[in-house]
């Protein structure tokens, strides 16, 4: 009983509190492969707790939903990654929903995102808003089927029975349409975290800016609960790709022993694939606006042949 | 207890007759007939809806015969669970329906005649209500006729407009293909019968030994009667237009309900009539609900008059709900009876959600033409500063449509997921694969509506109003915002506690189905109260809710205590050194153009753009754009098959020549030949 209470709590503190250290982390790494010193990996953190203390700016044009939006979207992050199973397969309460329940989570953070982006009366913000829901609408599908192949193959559609299964029936991960599900959702994650080739993180250009876009208004407060809620979101997709596709180490009880390695191996994964992104984000450049259709287009063609191979080897 | 529930439902149909006659009674005293034949109005409804929940509680079928005698028609009623949970809908819908227009109708008083409103109103709202429980096809074909005739009243209401007056037209005509198609479909399975009595009993034995030719004629004759009304692409033509023409709180009833008496007869005839199906039947139903969910959403994108918007989402949302009828009939005739069950209540759960929210949505837009006198949402803005209650309504509606947690539009969705994802127990693996790419198109669907609303909802209520009659706009009476107020937290109600529908729809399923999946699909959780399940995972939108609020709970208090005095400083917002204006707002065009480019294959953009110069090719005077979406379906649908009817038309004009002598030979000839082959 007790560790039903502890586990949820847990994954809260690892997901809020190392989500700046992934945002730092590839900062540092992206910089040391262009001959950069870089920033402290810390330095998240450290803009985080400043903008914790200031005061914060708001435009005279702006609504309620303006001030509303940090906490919908923070929240809504927060209420995911207690269904995502972290470090152990067993998620207390996975009860509450499912992936559905999740995809539909990040989409009233991006709703309340996106209306505060027209709340200010920028330009900026209108453009980095009508990008981000045609990114997203774009991505939306293959995400669906990458997701449905998944459940499909064993059943269900809970992440923590996802993990479950698939650790326990190791076997299933060798589907080569788990395969071009992997592919397919790696693709959206980049999409839907926003880093390069379809969104640059680092641009204030107003040509270039998705995400940005519709944060610039933001300050203090505010500021530090969307980025963090950024952040967040990129280190559970991260984990949630980790642990559907790469389940090993994962701890099936809620045994101390078991959770420790369970730790530090999903620290050694998560690092492994925000390197990669460092990789792909180094060796790409960004894609014009309206190449990024043909992209998502690919990643869902690949999870349309994961299904459709699904059904044949079945 | 069926005596009461007939009682209950007659003396609603009573009622709303009174009504309507009350309404033409006040000549002098316009706007107190108004109120009577409303408010008898909302009474009748509240009658209906107690005949309704009672006779779903109880799951009894009521038969209501009024025989006349020698009369040729047979007056029958039938009040099974299906009738009932339409009626519920109805009169839920027709009750909010009739208050919020007590405050709409202030726009017209005094203008025109509000008694021939609160008419045609009372008998539109009685005859949906008699369509739903019609048990004979001639009975059924006479009350559709009525619905329509009414209802093409109430779109013209406002007719000096001629825009109105072709949108009313368009309605009826197309209606009235749509009833040409149902009665041949009645008539073909009347031969079947082998009675005279057109009786809807006898028709429910005729699938059986009907032969399948037959069947397959009628099935595509129903499809196209049927899905006119329910605005199927490519036969919604009317539907955009008529929806917007109509006064708003007639809108609010023909999308939120009317459309969905089709719903209706599709179940009566694929589930009842002309049972067995073949599975090709159910992919046929899937393939056009998810076509005309799709390219409802796209057309709806571009929109924006905010009516015409809402009307092309109710076609996507119809397409949804069919998506949900067809798995069903699908599975159906695999004889997977629980999982047809479970469609079904995902497309019946949607079509009550619907209802609410898009009725919500319409009122409000309604709130919105009341305070600006407009309908075109790139002159609204700020109107969060001016109509500060209808706006957070307009953000629920909004938010419950694009299918966001824990709203109602949420869990329906999630239905239509699940039941997607069991289409792999079907045997054959086309159809699996076609149950797949649909619920891609369902996910694609979901986050097109979802830039569909945050547009409505961004350009029209938030930023700086774009015209002067959004600057001077003032919250509507008290009346309709309390009305707009019991659908919206419906939809707060449906959504969390979704257990509760979903009794009312296994009583359905029982009746109709003869499976009650609800022991399996629900359970108690830890908070030992009900939750969903389904053979892939278990949802409790209502521990969902909790939990956030927990978590706010405990963010706020970590944040304040991290900086206790917390101060937002008010400032302008930046906009390069100007002063902010709402020209350089992002306009509704300009957020949906990436979507324009992207579809441009759909969309065919049309763009314009003028510039006038005072110093020709140095000082830009002005520039006009124009950008346009071609109609394609008038263009390479509507526009061949008129013309060809005209062809034909001008080809056998010659057989009417006006004179008198020859039409008697006509009629003579005609004769002969009836004689001849009916004779033998």
């Amino acid at each position: 009983m007790t560790a039903k209470i502890i586990l949820p709590i847990l994954q809260i503190l690892v997901i809020v509190g190392f989500s700046p250290l992934v945002k730092g982390f590839i900062n540092k790494i992206e910089a040391r492969l262009q001959c950069r010193r870089g920033a402290s990996i810390f330095q998240p953190y450290y803009n985080l707790v400043k903008l914790l203390r200031k005061d914060a700016v708001v435009s005279e044009t702006s609504s309620w939903i303006f001030r509303a939006t940090p906490y919908v979207t923070f929240i809504s992050i927060l209420i995911i990654s207690l269904l995502v199973p972290v470090l152990s397969s067993q998620v207390p309460l996975n009860f509450t929903g499912d992936i559905i329940l999740i995809i539909y989570l990040f989409a009233l953070a991006r709703f309340f995102l996106v209306l505060t982006s027209l709340d200010t009366g920028s330009a900026f913000g209108g453009m980095g808003g009508s990008r981000e829901m045609m990114v997203s609408s774009m991505a939306e599908p293959a995400m669906i089927l990458s997701i449905f192949t998944v459940a499909l193959t064993v059943n269900s559609t809970n992440l923590s029975n996802i993990t479950n299964l698939l650790l326990n029936n190791s076997v299933l991960l060798l589907n080569p349409s788990l395969f071009l599900a992997f592919l397919a959702f790696a693709i959206v994650l980049i999409a839907e975290a926003g880093r390069i080739p379809v969104d640059n993180p680092f641009t204030h250009l107003e040509l270039t800016m998705i995400h940005e876009g519709m944060m610039l208004e933001f300050s203090g407060r505010y500021l530090a609960l969307v980025e963090w809620a950024s952040s967040m979101k990129l280190l559970l997709l991260l984990t949630i790709l980790v642990n559907i596709f790469f389940p090993w180490g994962i701890a099936g009880g809620l045994t101390f022993s078991g959770l420790i390695i369970a730790f530090a191996l999903y620290v050694v994964k998560i690092g492994f694939f925000a390197f990669l992104i460092v990789i792909v984000e180094m060796s790409f450049a960004k894609l014009r606006l309206f190449r990024i259709p043909n992209l998502l287009g690919t990643a869902f063609i690949l999870s349309v042949l994961a299904i459709i191979s699904l059904y044949v080897v079945r | 207890m069926a005596e009461h529930i007939s009682h209950l439902f007659i003396i609603s149909i009573i009622l709303y007759l009174a009504g309507s006659l009350f309404a033409l009674c006040f000549y002098g005293w316009q706007r107190v007939g108004n109120y009577i034949s409303l408010i008898l109005a909302a009474i009748a409804s509240c009658f209906s809806i107690a005949a309704a929940a009672v006779a779903l509680s109880s799951g009894s079928t009521i038969r209501l015969d009024f025989t006349i005698y020698h009369a040729i028609i047979k007056y029958n009623f039938l009040l099974d669970p299906v009738s009932s949970y339409f009626i519920l809908a109805i009169a839920v819908i027709g009750f909010v329906a009739a208050i919020y227009s007590i405050g709409y109708t202030r726009l017209y008083v005094n203008k025109r005649d509000t008694r021939f409103l609160g008419f045609t109103y009372n008998i539109f709202l009685a005859s949906m209500l008699l369509v739903a429980t019609a048990n004979n096809a001639v009975v059924f074909m006479i009350v559709w006729e009525l619905m329509t005739v009414v209802s093409f009243f109430l779109v013209i209401y406002e007719h000096e407009n001629p825009a109105n007056m072709k949108a009313g037209f368009m309605y009826i005509i197309m209606a009235h293909i749509g009833s040409v198609f149902l009665s041949v479909a009645f008539f073909i399975m009347f031969a079947h019968t082998g009675t005279w009595d057109f009786g809807f009993d006898d028709f429910r034995k005729v699938g059986s030994h009907m032969p399948l030719i037959y069947k397959n004629v009628v099935f595509f004759l129903v499809i196209i009667g049927f899905g006119i009304k329910a605005g199927i692409f490519p036969l919604h033509l009317w539907l955009p237009m008529a929806h917007p023409a109509a006064p708003s709180n007639v809108s609010m009833v023909m999308s939120g309900v009317m459309i969905k008496t089709a719903i209706y007869g599709f179940i009566r005839f694929y589930f009842e009539f002309l049972t067995p199906c073949p599975p090709w039947w159910g992919v046929v139903v899937l393939i056009i609900g998810a076509s005309s969910a799709l390219l409802g959403i796209l057309y709806a994108l571009t929109e924006k008059d905010i009516k015409t918007l809402l009307a092309y989402s109710s076609i996507e949302n119809n397409g949804i709900i069919i998506i949900g009828i067809g798995l069903s009939m699908i599975f159906k005739s695999y004889n997977l009876m629980a999982l047809s069950s479970l469609a079904m209540m995902a497309g019946l759960y949607h079509l009550v959600n619907h209802a609410v929210f898009k009725s919500l949505l319409f009122g409000c837009a309604g709130n919105i033409y009341y305070a600006t006198h407009t309908k075109n949402i790139e002159e609204l803005g700020g109107l969060i500063k001016r109509l500060r209650v209808t706006a957070p309504l307009f953000l629920v509606g909004a938010l419950a449509i694009s299918a966001i947690p824990p709203l109602n539009g949420f869990f329906s969705e999630w239905l239509i997921f699940q039941s997607i994802l069991n289409g792999f127990h079907i045997p054959s693996v086309i159809i699996k694969i076609v149950t797949i790419i649909c619920g891609a198109v369902v996910a694609l669907t979901g986050a097109l509506v979802a830039t569909c609303f945050v547009k409505a909802f961004g350009i029209s209520f938030l930023a700086l109003p774009r015209s002067d009659c959004a600057k001077k706009a003032k919250e509507v009476p008290v009346i309709m915002l309390v009305s707009m107020g019991l659908l919206a937290s419906l939809c707060v109600f449906l959504g969390i506690f979704p257990v509760k529908v979903m009794m009312v729809i296994n009583s359905v399923n029982t009746h109709l189905l003869n499976t009650n999946i609800l022991p399996a699909i629900t359970s108690y959780d830890w908070l030992h109260t009900k939750s969903v399940q389904t053979n892939f995972t278990e949802l409790s939108p209502k521990s969902a809710t909790v939990l956030g609020l927990m978590l706010l709970a405990v963010t706020f208090g970590v944040l304040t205590s991290i900086k206790p005095r917390f101060v937002r400083k008010i400032y302008e917002t930046w906009t390069c050194g100007r002063s902010p204006e709402p020209r350089l707002e992002y306009t509704a065009t300009a957020f949906t153009r990436p979507f324009k480019t992207i579809f441009s294959n759909l969309y065919r953009p049309q763009r314009e753009v003028r510039t006038e110069y005072s110093v020709p090719n140095f000082f830009v005077k002005s520039i006009t754009y124009v950008g346009e979406v071609s109609p394609i379906f008038e263009k390479y649908f509507y526009s061949p098959v008129a013309r060809f009817i005209l062809n034909i038309s001008n080809r056998v004009r010659w057989v009417h020549t006006g004179s008198i002598h020859i039409y008697l030979t006509y009629i003579f000839i005609t004769l002969i030949i009836l004689i001849i082959f009916v004779g033998k």
